[in-house]
């Protein structure tokens, strides 16, 4: 019986090592996020890195995902101490060999959630490259950090 | 010998260089002073009348004789807003007992959405201290535009619809006059810290 409580709090402690990121081909997906909304926020900005160690470029060019009506890439800015919102018409280019951060204002923003999300949910989504294909990933919910501004800490941003 | 005294010329023009510039910073430091507070007129006790996240209706009048901070936004804001508003949370909680002698108030400008029970339930989660207006669009266009606030409806694919607006959290005296902003790349002290000087010049 102990061992079992043992073993199932080491479980839980094991959990959050489990790499949260996604590979295919020479596509690398690391720590899809969503940040915590108002239980009525008609939407949801997610965000993660994207990493091309392919020789070629790429482009991620939709996401889609059933737990919201639709997704959109966007982008914030803020000039002049104006914020404005663009869509990312063109996509999102991902050059050969680097990393791309939809982050710092540019996010996927989930138009009109099915649910709630509270932190831990996951969100399960698709990103759909311009070479590599369809990549399924999950987007985990995680607390708002204030004094992190547009850009998530450890991002670089 | 030419070479020298153009030398010694240079020096000296250096010196007066030094001379001019500190001259400047004292200027600066203790010349006369014009800050927006003393300057500015007080916009924020322009009229108007909106409805606050109980459904109750407020003037300017209610929002006077305590210093305030103004967001101006809108729900359908993935990232600013939601990023400004637990930011004024975390500022409230660090001014501790001081925290009564701030208001936060977030002012939709996208009243078209932004219902009053949708500005509550909004708010309630960030910090239930932020009194959230929304009301008549005219309403919000006149207090806006008294305000010297920007704000666009901009039209999306698909008939959407997104709303670009002033980013900058606006500071205000007790008696409604402009103090400052709070700008987003500022980090947490620095926002702190004005919003303590508003307290104590206020």
């Amino acid at each position: 019986m102990k061992q079992i409580f043992l073993s199932a709090i080491l479980g839980l402690l094991a959990f959050p090592a489990i790499a949260h990121d996604f590979t295919q081909g020479s596509i690398y997906l690391d720590h899809p996020m969503i940040e915590e909304a108002p239980p009525n926020a008609p939407v949801l900005g997610g965000y993660l890195s994207i990493q091309n160690m392919g020789e070629a470029d790429d482009r991620l060019i939709a996401i889609e995902s059933t737990a919201a009506e639709k997704v959109e890439m966007h982008n914030s800015t803020v000039t002049d101490g104006i914020a404005r919102m663009q869509p990312m018409t063109e996509g999102l280019s991902i050059p050969a060999g680097e990393t791309v951060w939809l982050d710092n204002g540019m996010h996927a923003m989930f138009i009109k959630p099915a649910r709630r999300h509270v932190v831990g949910d996951e969100v399960p989504a698709t990103l759909v490259f311009e070479n590599a294909g369809r990549i399924d990933v999950t987007f985990k919910v995680e607390e708002r950090t204030p004094g992190a501004g547009a850009s998530h800490e450890g991002h670089g941003g | 010998m030419a070479g020298k005294i153009t030398l010694r010329n240079l020096r000296i023009f250096l010196w007066v260089l030094v001379a001019v510039a500190a001259g400047g910073a004292a200027f600066l430091a203790y010349g006369p002073r014009v800050s927006p507070a003393d300057a500015g007129d007080a916009i924020y006790a322009k009229p108007f009348t909106l409805v606050n996240q109980a459904g109750a209706q407020v003037t300017q009048a209610d929002f006077m004789g305590t210093p305030s901070a103004y967001f101006y936004g809108f729900t359908h804001c993935p990232d600013v807003c939601p990023t400004a508003l637990s930011e004024m949370s975390a500022l409230l909680d660090a001014l501790g007992q001081d925290a009564d002698k701030l208001q936060v108030v977030f002012v939709s400008v996208d009243p078209e959405r932004d219902t009053p029970e949708i500005m509550a339930d909004y708010v309630d989660y960030f910090d239930p201290r932020i009194a959230a207006l929304t009301g008549d669009l005219d309403q919000i266009t006149t207090m806006a535009q008294d305000r010297y606030i920007f704000f666009e409806k901009v039209p999306m694919d698909g008939g959407d619809y997104t709303m670009e607006h002033q980013a900058s959290i606006q500071l205000v005296t007790a008696d409604g006059r402009f103090f400052g902003t709070l700008a987003a790349e500022e980090g947490f002290d620095v926002r702190l810290a004005k919003i303590r000087r508003l307290i104590e010049e206020s």
